[in-house]
């Protein structure tokens, strides 16, 4: 059964640059250009993710939020805003969103997040301690990780980034998704911080002999592609 | 910066509310004591009045008999009078060289015979055994003395008496005063007391802060309505405000989500939409910055929306983000964070603010320079960042913390930057209660922020 995806935005040309990006993952998609609407049909159909705007006509998406959960839906809600300064996150992170994503965004940014939150609705939670990926296999209980079985020592910060890459291993992931997820900081610090520790895990795993973060160009990074072993793409 | 409040407000109240009291007490008394030392001089006037009508009549029951029979008649009644012993009374006549005629005491001493006749004038007071006598001396032809005189003790009783009541009324009337006024200004420091409670509750940050119950029909009353006035303009204009804040971010942001869109459908000229994607997103960072910037300052000094926090948790975290760009473009970052440093703060904001201090000191710094990075407990809380770079062109101060401060040499040695960063830090950290400072070093610049610890 295809994923199906409640877009809530009152912009026309949004909501159809939403419904692109959507219809891109493969997901079949629903509009709503009012807030009435749009909890009316959260409740009565089954989608996996709803996009919400905060600014609607008919009043703040996020304060709507209470009301899709109460009707019975088990949706993610990614909100879309023009309210986009750091507290303004946090507060709708706060009230309940599973992500929250400003206006102006990327396309590549709403793709990565869309793709982010249909994995973690079928993710099950595993007792598993390992997480494997080729060469390099991923500790969670002791916190470490190893590459052709030898150990590689990372700090506490990188262990957490390697176990947030391995949880969305093969997708491209960016860096506004690693400062939200992996440092819970919801502003643009505007300069390359992330970079520097991904390059420093990165090259922490080469050394070991696992090239499995690459560079998605202009979009953030992959971790474990498909086609990791061929070197040719290197980034 | 905030003002200070006086440590305790009981004794300033009690100070205005003494001096009220006080002030009433002591005019109430005043005015009494006015009006009955006129009333005691009124008395003792005509006490003295009296004594002068006796004195006056004996002395012209005396010359009436001087007119019949001279000396000998004279004699004859003062020793009539004397034999008499009445105690208010003294006569005497003496002959030519002072020895006593009639009377039963000597000529006393200091008193000059005045005049010949038997008039009342002239009179003269003398004090003896102890009281004041008004008595009339004469000297009558052939050089006869005659002194007539009549005691003041018992007017001087009844003034003394008339004193004790009066200084008695007096503390009565103060200590009435004392208590009316007390009691006055007690009420009117009261009502007072309820306007200035309101007005902390309102600078403490919660706006919507108002007065129960209905207004009394009088000034205070209308004090109250007026405060309330300005109390519903200022919520009016507060939310206004931030009404107007969200409708530029959507008028803003939504047209430029359009041209994002649309930039993603150009194909083959990636470095151009990279670039302009860059400035978007440059542009959309200066103006979250003022926004923040001004939301910051509007809840200035209010504690709402500030919970407890482990700052030194946060400073680290933070540190440990910007610590390997440091090194990487080789400064020298070192740290000392004392751990469990609670203040009530703020996450984002306090996050940002570090961010933004880390990202400039690295931004201007060379390699070989030093990052350090301190919070220390304390009364306050001090956390200093402190670099070995360039530290602030000459002749710059505190004026770095306000809104688009740019040094010259920034644009001629090309370093971006809007100058929104350290007017940012400074108003979260006015948003805290913190205090921002530059304490001075031998190189390089030092930004010291003093946190109130957590209260209670």
């Amino acid at each position: 059964m295809t994923d199906r995806i409640l877009i809530i935005e009152d912009d026309p040309e949004i909501a159809a640059a939403v419904r692109a990006e959507a219809e891109a993952l493969g997901c079949e998609t629903a509009w709503a250009d009012t807030l009435e609407r749009g909890v009316g049909e959260a409740t009565a159909g089954d989608y996996r993710v709803i996009v919400l705007d905060r600014m609607l006509p008919d009043g703040d998406g996020a304060g709507a939020m209470a009301r899709i959960r109460a009707g019975g839906s088990r949706a993610m809600i990614l909100i879309l805003s023009a309210l986009g300064r750091a507290s303004e996150r946090v507060e709708g992170l706060e009230q309940g969103a599973d992500d929250y994503l400003p206006k102006p965004f990327e396309p590549e940014e709403l793709r990565a997040r869309l793709r982010a939150l249909l994995r973690r609705g079928t993710i099950q939670v595993l007792d598993n301690d390992l997480m494997a990926f080729g060469d390099v296999e991923i500790r969670l209980k002791a916190r470490t990780v190893h590459v052709r079985r030898r150990h590689v020592p990372v700090s506490p910060r990188e262990f957490e980034l390697i176990t947030w890459f391995a949880r969305n291993a093969g997708q491209v992931v960016t860096r506004m998704q690693l400062l939200e997820n992996v440092w819970n900081l919801h502003f643009d610090p505007g300069t390359n911080v992330v970079d520097v520790h991904v390059g420093r895990l990165r090259r922490k795993l080469e050394e070991a002999g696992a090239a499995v973060i690459r560079t998605a160009r202009g979009e953030g990074y992959i971790f474990a592609p498909l086609n990791a072993d061929d070197p040719a793409h290197e980034g | 910066m905030r003002a200070e409040r006086p440590a305790d407000e009981r004794p300033l109240k009690a100070r205005a509310t003494l001096r009220l009291a006080a002030l009433m007490a002591v005019s109430v008394a005043l005015l009494s004591l006015l009006a009955m030392g006129l009333q005691y001089r009124l008395v003792a006037t005509r006490l003295a009045e009296a004594q002068r009508i006796l004195l006056e009549s004996d002395l012209r029951g005396l010359g009436a008999l001087y007119e019949q029979r001279r000396i000998i008649a004279l004699r004859q009644a003062i020793e009539d009078r004397t034999a008499g012993h009445s105690p208010d009374e003294i006569f005497l006549l003496t002959d030519r060289e002072g020895g006593i005629l009639a009377g039963a005491m000597a000529w006393p001493e200091g008193v000059e015979p005045r005049g010949a006749g038997f008039g009342a004038l002239p009179a003269q007071e003398i004090v003896r055994d102890g009281t004041r006598w008004l008595v009339a001396a004469r000297e009558l032809p052939g050089g006869f003395g005659l002194l007539a005189g009549r005691s003041l003790a018992s007017a001087d009783a009844t003034l003394a008496a008339l004193r004790r009541g009066m200084l008695g009324l007096l503390a009565a009337l103060m200590i009435a005063g004392a208590g009316v006024g007390w009691l006055a200004a007690r009420q009117v420091m009261g009502r007072i007391g309820r306007l200035n409670a309101l007005a902390d509750r309102v600078a403490a940050g919660d706006l919507e802060a108002r007065l129960p119950g209905p207004r009394s029909p009088d000034e205070f009353g209308l004090l109250e309505a007026h405060m309330h006035q300005m109390l519903d303009r200022i919520g009016n204009l507060n939310r206004a405000t931030h009404r107007l804040s969200d409708t530029i971010a959507h008028e803003m942001r939504t047209p430029l989500n359009r041209m994002m869109a649309k930039l993603g459908r150009i194909e083959g000229q990636e470095e151009t939409t990279a670039a302009l994607r860059d400035e978007m997103r440059q542009a959309i960072r200066v103006f979250d910055a003022l926004l923040d910037i001004s939301r910051a300052e509007a809840d200035q000094g209010s504690g709402g929306g500030l919970v407890p926090l482990d700052l030194s948790d946060l400073a680290c975290g933070i540190w440990e983000l910007y610590e390997p760009m440091a090194e990487d473009g080789g400064l020298l970052p070192s740290a000392g964070i004392a751990p469990g440093v609670m203040v009530l703060g703020d996450r984002t904001l306090i996050a940002q603010m570090l961010a933004n201090i880390l990202d400039n000191a690295i931004k201007y710094c060379a390699p070989g320079d030093s990052l350090t990075l301190s919070l220390t407990p304390g009364a306050k809380h001090l956390l200093t960042i402190s670099d070995t770079g360039p530290g602030l062109p000459p002749g710059m101060g505190e004026e770095v913390f306000e809104r688009f401060t740019r040094a010259g040499r920034d644009r001629a040695r090309g370093i971006k930057g809007h100058g929104l960063g350290l007017a940012l830090v400074r108003a979260i950290a006015l948003r805290h209660g913190a205090r921002l400072s530059l304490p001075s070093v031998e190189k390089g610049l030092a930004i010291a922020i003093e946190w109130p610890p957590l209260p209670g």
